[in-house]
Parts: structure tokens; sequence; C-alpha cells
């Protein structure tokens, strides 16, 4: 394949380079690292005010660069969380559409003999947003729900039409800041998740010719993207029956149920007509009643919608019977704090937030600012755990990202387009990409072993095995020392590190692993890593290979692929 | 210190015993490349080099319609079958049909696309499983009804492709059973640090024990990726690995650090030995096709050719063919897909004689569960009971074991859109699996925790006979 090969290319460039450059090893002395002075300013931020900015906006964008938590130090955590979350959206589709047209005026025939750049677009889009716009929260935050409200490239179509995913991430940006009810309405509406979970061109049923409502939406909104199987408590816990064993929220008989009410929807735009089987990607589905299954629907805790509504108002229903649904809370609220803060939240954490979902302080249900302040800026978040059984495993697509933007990326071209095709090859991630619905890793993956043994969830875990962290080793090793940190060809900009900040502090190495440690791993590196990396560079001459060989191990130790 | 290193004769030096003492636990913090060298062999008991036999799971992720795939082929079934699928009914023209099987003095067929499969079946090579599926104990329509215990999350495609790796549908466990075989027996392999449990797709259920973790392995080029650096014999070599092994020396208080630590650790080590084992092991396979599941295959039996360098006297291995959850164009899907399938076992077979193993390892395939019966109009949803094969040189195939159902529009099987309750539960299919591996009878139950409410492991007959001795 192209891109193993192009993989296989640049390693062996990389070794190359090392062989040009490397010296020997470090010295044999161990030396205590000293602290930082204390800041004369008064106004400037204390240097824990500053590990403990950097921790926050590690959990809340996909990193910072170190003046830039500064800022968020000095503001605070609250009031720059608000400012970041009154931000207007920066949508992808335009940048894709604007590539759309350019390869139609004919722009990039002279590349696409050897590649197919249609595909790129939407990966182009995306990498560009998550390293430069200025909502970085709302950014973040869409990640995670694309890791719930899952749809992949893994299926052709979504994978050719480059507007497909980066329409439906836009719907998620909307909804990271907007409200769940809106959102659940919208992806179930949503043309790619229509083609995704099969719901589009779903038929009522055909007595004649038996065929049934297609189910598979109707489980998954429910299984996944609401309520979860069981009943849960506001706090997470599970709710038990006399017997200890927990209770289903929904039977085989609810998902028939719920299989009627996603029935009639077809694709959008003009000339549409139910069957239709030329796709569009832009406007959402729309309803055709003679195809909606008729009749009454018994949806959840007892609500029936009455026979003779409109298919638009069924779906309606039916999105408010599961949105009004006391699962959602803890359910979404757990699995944000899961990618955003903590594998392993306390039942009071889910609680306070599942609180805020239930109601935003004026009445107001699914309102995903208040989730996200509450969050965000919980004690739990905010405090640096002692316990061993803390934390969370990092995910490679975010610290690929993390890295291009806490590094002083530069780009000739002010575009920051990554094909992302290293990222997929070597740590089986990529946005919009898993496997199945079911995500790249599931919430409850609890590895075997000493993490068993302790009863903690990993989720990250699973894709973490023999190859992927390998793979994510070298793809940090080729971002920084083989200096390939994008592929992405001509006539874009690959993005270039500007490790000027790092090389400046290399005279001293204790001064260099200092920054380190505040900016990737918030004052948690181990001391035995500290003197693991000073003993190594001390025994180097050139700032720049300091700089690089600081970096890297910091970069690819378990110190900082596990966030405390 | 390069690959050279690697002490070749006490890989050759091990013969596969059973029952040897000891664990294969892993020291951390020596040296990487002195780990799986220093190691004594424990020889003792010898049962000779060719003492060797494998598990394949095939895992076809998503729920494959195996209605669609294992089809009745008498006039008065092949016609319920049409009426029940409507708009997915497989012309019964097309069909190949399964010379001389019979089930109740029926007949069957496979999938069109399926012709190497037909004849494996017809050579004896290959078995077929009906309605197999997850169960907490025997029951029937009338059973569940009355308040019967059934799976947890039944149809859900989480619950249930769990379920098909852990063997236990009651409850949710990190461990599969494929791992809590290796738990009991890996003992028998070179305590070298290569886990008995070998994945071409990553982490997964089925083969993660108490005490075993996955070595996963890349389906492309040599299997095992190496850190850059780390391994070159270059004077940059030094340098490198002293920075890693370095790092990987601190200790750490957090269980997540320290966990990633060590699956680092074990992977750099696993790597060394896995890839000089196979640079030390000339290669004559036959030929694959390129595509995913033919490159995975490839993979296996190129690991199986070097399992005298590896010290593998018992391993397992687990392949994932995914994308049959076909709500949508299951005619299409399928016809396109199960030929891979088809053919790619066919290739399997022909490597795995080549290197004279065909009767020492056994594939099999598993997945999430069959599918409704009756049309949504374009596909089909989620099911229960479904159909599979079995395939190797110890395999008593030509033969379907189980009951395929009669079909009908009032099946008492039936809980609904043609869902049937399975007849044969995966625990007695699982359990002629690990007795043939090697798990002791009196070990069953702790491999399968609910095997004896299906079969008694100290039965003389075997659970469903479809492995010879």
């Amino acid at each position: 394949m192209e891109t193993s090969k192009l993989v296989a290319r640049s390693l062996s460039v990389i070794a190359m380079v090392w062989l040009l450059t490397a010296c020997g090893g470090g010295s044999d002395s161990i030396t205590p690292v000293a602290n930082p002075p204390p800041d004369p300013q008064p106004l400037e931020p204390t240097a824990a005010e500053i590990a403990s900015a950097s921790r926050f906006s590690a959990q809340a964008t996909f990193g910072l660069p170190y003046e830039r938590i500064l800022e968020v130090a000095r503001m605070g955590n609250e009031a720059w969380l608000d400012s970041q979350l009154a931000l207007p959206i920066t949508r992808h589709t335009p940048i894709t559409l604007g590539l759309v047209e350019r390869r139609l005026a004919g722009e990039f025939e002279s590349i696409e003999e050897n590649q197919d750049l249609l595909v790129n677009f939407r990966r182009y889009s995306w990498w560009h947003n998550s390293i430069t716009a200025p909502d970085e929260v709302r950014q973040r935050v869409a990640l995670a729900l694309s890791e719930i409200l899952v749809v992949s490239d893994k299926v052709d179509l979504l994978l050719l039409r480059p507007l497909a995913l980066s329409t439906y991430y836009d719907t998620l940006l909307e909804g990271a800041t907007g409200n769940y009810r809106d959102l659940l309405e919208d992806i179930a509406l949503h043309p790619s998740m229509g083609f995704y979970l099969s719901h589009v061109n779903n038929a009522k049923t055909d007595p004649l010719n038996n065929t049934f409502p297609d189910e598979n939406f109707a489980r998954e909104v429910m299984q996944l993207f609401a309520i979860g199987l069981f009943e849960l408590n506001n706090d997470g816990t599970q709710k038990l029956l006399a017997d200890g064993g927990p209770i289903p929220t929904y039977s085989g008989v609810d998902i028939r149920e719920f299989a009627k009410i996603f029935t009639g929807l077809s694709w959008g735009g003009d000339n549409a007509f139910f069957g239709n089987t030329d796709p569009n990607f832009v406007n959402p589905m729309v309803m055709f009643d003679d195809f909606h299954e008729p009749g009454e629907k018994h949806l959840l805790n007892g609500v029936v919608v009455p026979d003779g509504q409109t298919g638009t108002a069924d779906v309606r229903s039916a999105i408010d019977n599961l949105f009004n649904h006391p699962n959602v809370g803890p359910f979404l609220g757990r699995q944000l704090i899961q990618r955003l803060v903590t594998s392993n939240p306390s039942s009071g954490y889910i609680d306070r937030v599942a609180q805020a979902f239930n109601d935003n302080g004026t009445g107001v249900r699914g309102d995903m600012k208040a989730v996200i302040r509450a969050i965000l800026l919980d004690a739990e978040a905010k405090t640096p755990s002692t316990t061993a059984t803390a934390g969370k495993l990092r995910e490679p697509l975010v610290r690929n990202v993390a890295l291009l933007r806490q590094l002083n990326p530069t780009s000739a071209d002010g575009l920051f387009f990554n094909g992302g095709y290293f990222t997929e090859t070597l740590t089986q991630q990529h946005v919009l990409s898993a496997t199945s619905v079911f995500n790249f890793f599931l919430p409850d993956h609890i590895p075997t072993g000493p993490l068993a043994d302790a009863g903690l969830f990993a989720p990250e875990m699973q894709i973490t095995n023999s190859t992927t962290i390998v793979g994510v080793t070298n793809l940090i090793d080729i971002a920084v020392n083989g200096e390939v940190a994008t592929d992405v060809s001509s006539p874009f900009s690959r993005l270039e590190l500007d490790l000027t900040e790092f090389e400046g502090l290399a005279s001293n190495p204790d001064d260099l692993i200092e920054r380190l440690d505040v900016l990737f791993t918030f004052g948690e590196m181990e001391d035995a890593t500290k003197v693991v990396i000073r003993n190594i560079i001390s025994g180097l001459d050139d700032m720049e290979l300091r700089a690089k060989t600081a970096i890297y191990i910091t970069l690819i130790s378990p110190d900082y692929a596990v966030r405390i | 210190m390069t690959k050279t290193h690697l002490n070749r004769r006490k890989f050759l030096s091990h013969s596969c015993a059973v029952g040897l003492t000891g664990t294969a636990g892993v020291t951390v913090g020596s040296s990487l490349l002195q780990l799986g060298l220093s190691r004594s062999v424990a020889a003792q008991g010898a049962s000779g080099p060719d003492d060797y036999r494998a598990l394949v799971c095939i895992l076809l992720a998503g729920g494959n319609d195996s209605f669609n795939m294992l089809l009745p082929n008498d006039a008065d079934q092949y016609s319920e079958y049409a009426a029940l699928r409507s708009d997915l009914a497989l012309p019964q023209a097309n069909l190949l049909p399964l010379n001389g099987s019979t089930v109740n003095g029926r007949n069957y067929a496979v999938h069109p696309g399926m012709p190497e499969v037909q004849s494996l079946y017809a050579n004896g090579e290959l078995a077929m499983i009906a309605n197999v599926g997850t169960l907490i104990e025997p029951v029937d329509a009338a059973a569940i009804e009355a308040g019967a215990r059934i799976p947890l999350g039944l149809a859900s495609h989480a619950d249930q492709i769990a379920q098909w790796q852990t063997a236990q549908p009651d409850t949710r466990t990190a461990q599969g059973w494929g791992g809590r075989i290796a738990d009991l027996i890996s003992n028998q392999n070179l305590d070298n640090g290569i886990s008995m449990s070998i994945s071409l797709a990553g982490t997964n259920l089925f083969q993660a024990g108490l005490n075993t973790v996955e070595y996963s392995i890349s389906p492309d080029e040599d299997g095992a990726q190496g850190i850059i650096g780390y391994n070159d014999g270059s004077d940059f070599e030094t340098f490198r690995r002293a920075t890693i092994d370095n790092m990987l020396g601190v200790t750490h208080t957090n269980l997540l650090r320290r966990e990633y630590a060590e699956r680092m650790r074990r992977s750099i080590e696993s790597q060394l030995v896995f890839t000089a084992a196979l640079e030390n092991t000339p290669t004559n396979l036959s030929a694959f096709s390129a595509n995913p599941f033919s490159n995975a295959l490839r993979q296996i039996a190129r690991t199986i050719e070097a399992r005298g360098e590896l010290g593998a006297c018992r391993q397992t291995f687990f392949v994932l063919a995914g994308g049959w959850d076909h709500h949508d164009d299951v005619i299409n899907n399928q016809a396109r897909m199960l030929p891979a399938i088809s053919r790619g076992l066919n290739e399997f077979r022909t490597a795995l004689t080549g290197l004279e193993v065909f009767d020492k390892v056994t594939t099999f395939t598993c997945s999430d569960f069959g599918r409704t019966l009756t049309s949504n109009g374009k596909g089909s949803d989620h099911g229960w009971g479904g159909h599979h094969m079995v395939m190797g040189g110890a395999v008593n195939g030509g033969q379907i074991y189980g009951d395929y159902p009669l079909l009908s529009s009032s099946s008492p099987l039936d809980i609904g859109r043609g869902v049937y309750i399975p007849t044969t539960s995966i625990d007695s299919y699982f359990a002629e699996l690990a007795l043939w591996l090697g798990v002791a009878p009196s070990d069953l139950s702790s491999v399968l925790p609910n095997v004896s409410r299906f079969y008694s492991p100290s039965s003389t007959t075997p659970p469903l006979g479809f492995l010879l001795g």
C-alpha cells in the first residue's frame, strides 16, 4: 500500500538522520532537579498556577503552547473557559468545499496522477481546524462527541464523499455548545448517520413481501447515543433489581417500536423522493409520509405516539422521549468525563455533571455549555490526584494533535493540512475512522492484569497493543526527530515545528526539563524520568539535538502517555 | 548487541511437554535483549518437536447473515426459506450443494460464492456447526416466556461479540476463553516472553486471561514493528537503546503509567525475539491473495512455520474480518465478502498442508449473532443463532453438527422476525475445541464456566464430535 510504503521510507530517512547526528550516551551522575526560582512579578502566575492551567488546557483543548498556558493562568480557568464558549463556531465544511471547488477547476490534476486527493479533503479540514481554530474547546469536545455519536469513513461512501464527514462534524460542533436534544435530532436526520446506520430509505412494514422496518438506528440511538442498556442512578451507578441484577432500559419489542419511527426518511435536496439512490450529504434527510409506518408507536416509560402524526412529528416525539430519559445525563456525562478528564470518575463527579445536564441552573435540560463547564471546572478535574488509580491514557490521535499544537507549528502557506495516514497506519486511530459504531474503544474496557485487579476502566488501553505502542512511539520520532510532522504534498505546505523555545533553554538541561514537565505533564513527571532525560541530554553538545531528544523522551514516556 | 546474540540452540532445544512447572511471568527491569535468552529451558518429559497444536479464531464481526451462508436445499425447506427471506432469498439454482450431507435426511448447500468451502467440505476437511449461539441454559420459546435466563444484551453487538469471546453470557468479564486456556497451558511453550495468544487484530477479549495478554502482530511484512533505531546494529542503536531502556526502568506508582510502561517493554522484548525467530526460519509458504483477510492468514502460517524457533507448542491466533452488519444490501455485500473468506480458508489449508501441520491447526469461525430471517426490505437485523465453520486436518468434516432448524413461519424457535433460539450452545462448540487443544477435562469448567449446563466434562463422548481425538 502507498501509505505503508511512505511510512517505511520516512522511517529509513529518519534512521539516516539519526546516524549522522547522534552522539554518545549521557553521564551517570544523578543530580536533584532544582525548583524554578519564585517569580518576582506579583501579578504573574505562580509555578503551581501555571501547572494547573496546563492541566486544565490539556483537558479542555488539544493542548496549548507555553505562552498560551500563561494566558490561561493569568485569566483563570473559568473566565478563560467562558470566553472560549462565547466564540463563534469554526466550521469544517467551508474548507472542504473550497478544496472540492479547486479540484473541480482542475487545480490538482497533476498531483492526482498518483493519489486521490478527494478522500483527503475532510481530513485536511479537520487537522487545520483542530490545530488553528480559535474555538479550541468546542473543537476538542466535538472530537469527544465523534467518539460517542460514531460514523466512520470505513464505509466507502462516507470516505469518497468529502462533504459527508465535514458536514457531520459541523453538526457535532454545533451540538458541542448547543443543546443535546437538538444534537440528537440533528444526527438522527443527518445523511451520514442515515447511511451509516441504514435508516435512509428505511420503509414501513410490507406484509405482502414480509419485510419489516430496519432496527439498526433504533437500537443504537438508545444503546449508544442516549440511554445505554441499563437503568442508571444520577451518579452513573446501576439501579438494581431485588435479586441484584441490572434493569434493562428497553426490550426487543421497544426496538421494533422505535424502528417504526425511523421509517420514511430519504436523501434531502432538490427532487427528493423515497428510494432515491443518489446521496445528498449537505441537506438533512427528509420524511416521506407515504413510506412512514402508520399507527400508534409505544415509546419508553409508557409514552404512546398517537396514530395519524406525521413522520417528522413521530421522530420528534421519539427524540423527546429518549432525551427526557433520566439516564441521559449520567450516561453521556460519564463518557464525556472519560474523553476529556479521567477514565474512572467518582460517582460524585458523574452526579454533578449529570445534574448540570438535567438543569443548567435556569431550568434548561441538555445545555451542553453547562455540561462542559461542570466537567472542566469540577474539583476532581482540577486537583492532581495522588492515588495510584487516577488518570487517563491519552488517545494516540490527541497525542498527535497536541504535539503539533504545543511545539509551535508553522506553515509556509498558513494551511495546516494533514492526510493523517501516518497517524492512522501507526496508531489505528483517526477521526471518524473507527471500524464500527462502537468506536475505537469501549467506555467499559477493563485491561486484564493489575488494572482489572484494581477494578479500573481504561478505554484507550483497548488500542494500546504491541503494534500500536511502537507505532505511536515512532510517529513521535518521525515528527520530532525526523521533521516529518504531517503527510501532505505540494501544493500544500508541510507543517514545521519551531523548537527555538526549547533550544534556548537547553544550555541548562534542568530548565529544559522543567519546561517540558510543565507543558506536557503539569509537574507530574517522575523525578526518576527527569534524571534519565538529564543524563542523556547532558552528553549532547548540540542544543537542537538536546531539545529534540528531551522532547522525544518526554512525549514517548509513560509519564506523558498517562495524564494524571 | 544484535540479533545474533539470540541463542538459537536454546530455542531448538526446547521440547513441547505437558505439565511443566513454572509460569511465564517476565521480570521487569532486566536488560531487554537478554530476556528470553538467559532463561533455563525446561525440557523434561519431552514429547517431541511435532507435538504442536493451534486454534485459529476467525471473528466475523458485525453478525454474519449465516442463514445465507448455509441453506436448506430440499424443495420443501427451500420454499419455506424463500418465503421467510423474501427479497433476501438466494435463488436455489445458484446454491452450491454440500455433497452427501444429510441432517435428519435433509440436504443443504452453501452460498454461491464459496466453492472452496464446498470442496473442503466434500474432502472431509471442513465441518459446519448449525444454529449455534450464546445461551445461559438450554431454553425454548416457552421457557423464555416463563422467565428463563437469556444472555445479557441479547442482539446488542457489544455484548454478543464479547460473549462469543468470553463464553460467559451471564456476566461481563475481561477474560476470554482463549486467554483462560493460555493461563492453564502456556507453560508448555518456551518462556521467551512471546504470548501463547497471538493476535492479528490487536487487543481482544478472546485471548485475554488472568495472566495472559495477547501479542499483537501486524499482517504486513514481518509482523513485528520495532522502535526506530532500537535494534539496527548502528552506533546510534546504543544511544537509542539506552534512552528507551533507562526510561522504561523508571518505577511508576500510578497504575496506568505502570501498565503503559509494561506494555511498551513487553512489546520491545517480544519484537526482538519474534523477529529473530522469523529471520532464522527459511520460508516456504504457498501463495495467498493480497487482501487483509488472506494477509492475516499468511502471517499466521508464517508464525506457525517458525514455531520451532519460537519454542511454541500450543498457540491461539485471532483474526478479525469485520463489516458483516448488513442491515442494508446484504445480498451484494455477502457476494463480495464471503468469497474472500472461502478463498482465504483454502489458501490457509494449502499453506498448512505444505508445512505438514494441517492436522495440528484447527480454524473456526465466530460472529456476534445470526440475523433475522425476515427482511427489513434492504437487509437483515440482529438475530441470535447462526451457522459456523470449522476447518482442519483433525476435523471430522463433511458433516453438519448440531440441529439445523426446520424453517417455518411458525417455528417454535422463532422469538420474532425469524430470530431463532440457538439449538447448540457456544459452550459445546468451544468445549470440543478446548479439549482438542489440550485442556484437561477436569479443567474445562475453568475455561468455560457454564459448560456443565450443556456438557459433562467427565463424559466419555465428545461435546459435538467434529474433531478427531
